[in-house]
């Protein structure tokens, strides 16, 4: 376990160093507090032992800095001092110190004092480790029903509009053999006007001004065009009800074979929109790969959520790239942006649940965590590359066969 | 199909949209039936011959898939077509693995694919009745040679009878 220690006094300094490496610690040392927060910034110590007087910096200050800043795991601070009233372990208790050990120190005192301190953070950690999984298991339970409610609308919606649209698209085909027969019959009728003006010159002069008023060459030349283009579109209607049908599939709550790129090609439909309105430029490189097995639903969901990231964090005329390839048993799938990117310190927590850089009621933070989960439940990983103001790259592997569970 | 009549079908749906829809397409080349639920379609199955019956899955009251059940005790000969939306596969497997469908169709339905579909039922069923006819001449030829015939032969002849009888 590494120790950080901030001690001015050079002997002092020296005989805690060869105390805590004969015992097993990873040991660094600052001469004062300042060198010593320099130290604490550019590394991870659990246990930091520091003197309480020191120029610069003193002990005091420097558990306060240490505790003024957010670390994802516990930091231990004991102070050493020759001042053990009570009025002393108030203020260092205060700034946030959570021992005392009293100069001149004790070689044993201090080797029991430091195993008390790994204890605390052992508990520290598996207490964080816990709430983390609570956290999780709130959020996949959030997650859950989401997709339930999502699911059922979107299986309600293709049932009632598939109706809608299997009678319309019927109507057009009967339309288009009937008038176009009609059409045939009204010309066999043109054929004989010249007769028919002859015989009875009102009639036809009367038919005359009405194929002039509905503008018959017109209808004839473009009644098949106009069918055909309304067929068109209920074909589009029909393929984003099936779309809508392919993303929500929680029917088949089991896993089964799943094409990554044909679940890529739907779900780029469901953003297509979003994608047009900020004119973002997609390209995809897709290479054949072969079934994995996965839940279509989650599956789907993470790529939507990795998409509507990657077209959130460009801005208006970015470039989104989604490839795919097959590699050693693993699926793998990257999505690159070219937009804002994500903040260093903010890249290890992107995972967490709730975690957003969005403002309040815009997202709630659980997007990637979900997406996290799904690729973790399929034995998989999501890893990302960021650069900000260059852009990111999030990459998901998974499994082709899943792992067998005992 | 010249000369010969026009197939029957029978079709069912819920909704009056569809099967006037369907009425229109098919009207020329199909004698047609329409009936709004199972009950009313097993009371047409009940009245007269029907070759083909295409219904929809997804009904109030009785679904495609009973309606298909009961069809069979009434009119054994119909050959039947199954109108699926998409989370109707459940309903369809079961049909085909009780072996009540000939085919079924997507909804929304390609009305093309819908009349070859049509057309094939109706050559199905036209194939099962011919053959129907040729088992019920070949019975009845071999009862008047039974009849005819000496002793010996009637052994064979009855056999013979007793498995057109099994297979009629």
């Amino acid at each position: 376990m590494k120790v950080l220690i901030a001690e001015d006094d050079p002997v002092s300094r020296r005989l805690l160093q060869s105390y805590l490496a004969k015992w097993g610690y990873d040991v660094a040392a600052g001469a004062d507090g300042a060198e010593a927060w320099r130290l604490f910034e550019q590394d991870e110590f659990p246990i930091v032992i520091s003197d309480w007087i020191m120029p610069e910096m003193d002990g005091l200050e420097l558990v306060r800095r240490i505790r003024s800043v957010e670390r994802p795991f516990y930091v231990y601070t004991m102070l050493l001092t020759a001042r053990s009233q009570k009025e002393y372990v108030v203020a260092g208790m205060e700034a946030g110190a959570d021992d005392f050990i009293t100069k001149p120190f004790d070689r044993d005192e201090l080797r029991v004092r430091l195993r008390e301190g790994e204890r605390i953070i052992r508990l520290e950690r598996s207490l964080a480790e816990q709430n983390r999984t609570l956290r999780e298991t709130q959020a996949a339970l959030v997650q859950s029903e989401k997709l339930a409610g999502l699911g059922h609308l979107a299986a309600g919606m293709a049932h009632e509009i598939n109706n809608p649209i299997a009678y319309v698209t019927n109507n057009i085909a009967v339309l288009r053999r009937d008038m176009l027969a009609v059409m045939q019959l009204i010309c066999k009728y043109q054929a004989s006007r010249k007769l028919l003006a002859r015989l009875a010159p009102e009639p036809a002069a009367e038919l005359d001004r009405m194929e002039q008023e509905i503008d018959l060459p017109f209808v004839q030349a473009n009644l098949a065009r106009l069918l055909d283009k309304s067929v068109e579109g209920l074909q589009r209607v029909r393929d984003i009800v099936r779309d809508l049908r392919d993303f929500a599939k929680l029917d088949e709550a089991e896993f089964k074979d799943l094409d990554l790129n044909s679940a890529v090609h739907s779900t780029l439909e469901m953003v297509r929109h979003e994608m047009t309105c900020k004119e973002i430029h997609i390209s995809t490189d897709l290479e054949p790969l072969p079934p994995l097995e996965g839940h279509p639903g989650k599956i789907n969901q993470v790529l939507l959520n990795l998409l509507s990231n990657a077209v959130q964090a460009c801005s208006v005329g970015g470039h989104v790239a989604v490839r795919t390839r097959a590699e050693g048993g693993q699926a793998v799938l990257e999505i690159e942006d070219d937009g804002s990117g994500i903040a260093p310190e903010q890249l290890p927590r992107i995972f967490e649940p709730f975690f957003t850089t969005r403002s309040v009621g815009q997202g709630k933070g659980l997007g990637l965590a979900i997406s996290y989960g799904i690729v973790r439940d399929h034995g998989g990983s999501i890893e990302v590359d960021s650069q900000l103001g260059r852009g990111s790259t999030f990459r998901v592997r998974l499994p082709l066969q899943l792992p067998r569970s005992d | 199909m010249s000369g010969s009549p026009k197939p029957s079908v029978l079709l069912v749906d819920d909704e009056p949209d569809i099967l006037f829809s369907l009425h229109a397409l098919l009207r020329r080349e199909f004698d047609l039936v329409t009936a709004e639920s199972g009950r009313a379609a097993l009371d047409s199955l009940a009245e007269r011959p029907t070759h083909v019956l295409l219904t929809d899955q997804r009904m109030p009251g009785m679904t495609g898939a009973e309606l298909l059940a009961q069809s069979r005790r009434i009119s054994p000969e119909t050959v039947s077509i199954m109108f699926t939306g998409y989370a109707d596969l459940k309903a369809v497997i079961e049909a085909v693995n009780h072996g009540q469908i000939f085919r079924y169709i997507t909804k929304p339905w390609d009305p093309d694919d819908l009349l070859a579909v049509l057309w094939e039922a109706a050559a199905h069923y036209e194939q099962k009745a011919e053959r129907k006819r040729l088992l019920a001449d070949a019975r009845q030829f071999v009862a008047q040679s039974v009849a005819a015939n000496g002793q010996e032969q009637n052994s064979q002849g009855r056999e013979l009878l007793a498995r057109l009888d099994r297979a009629l």
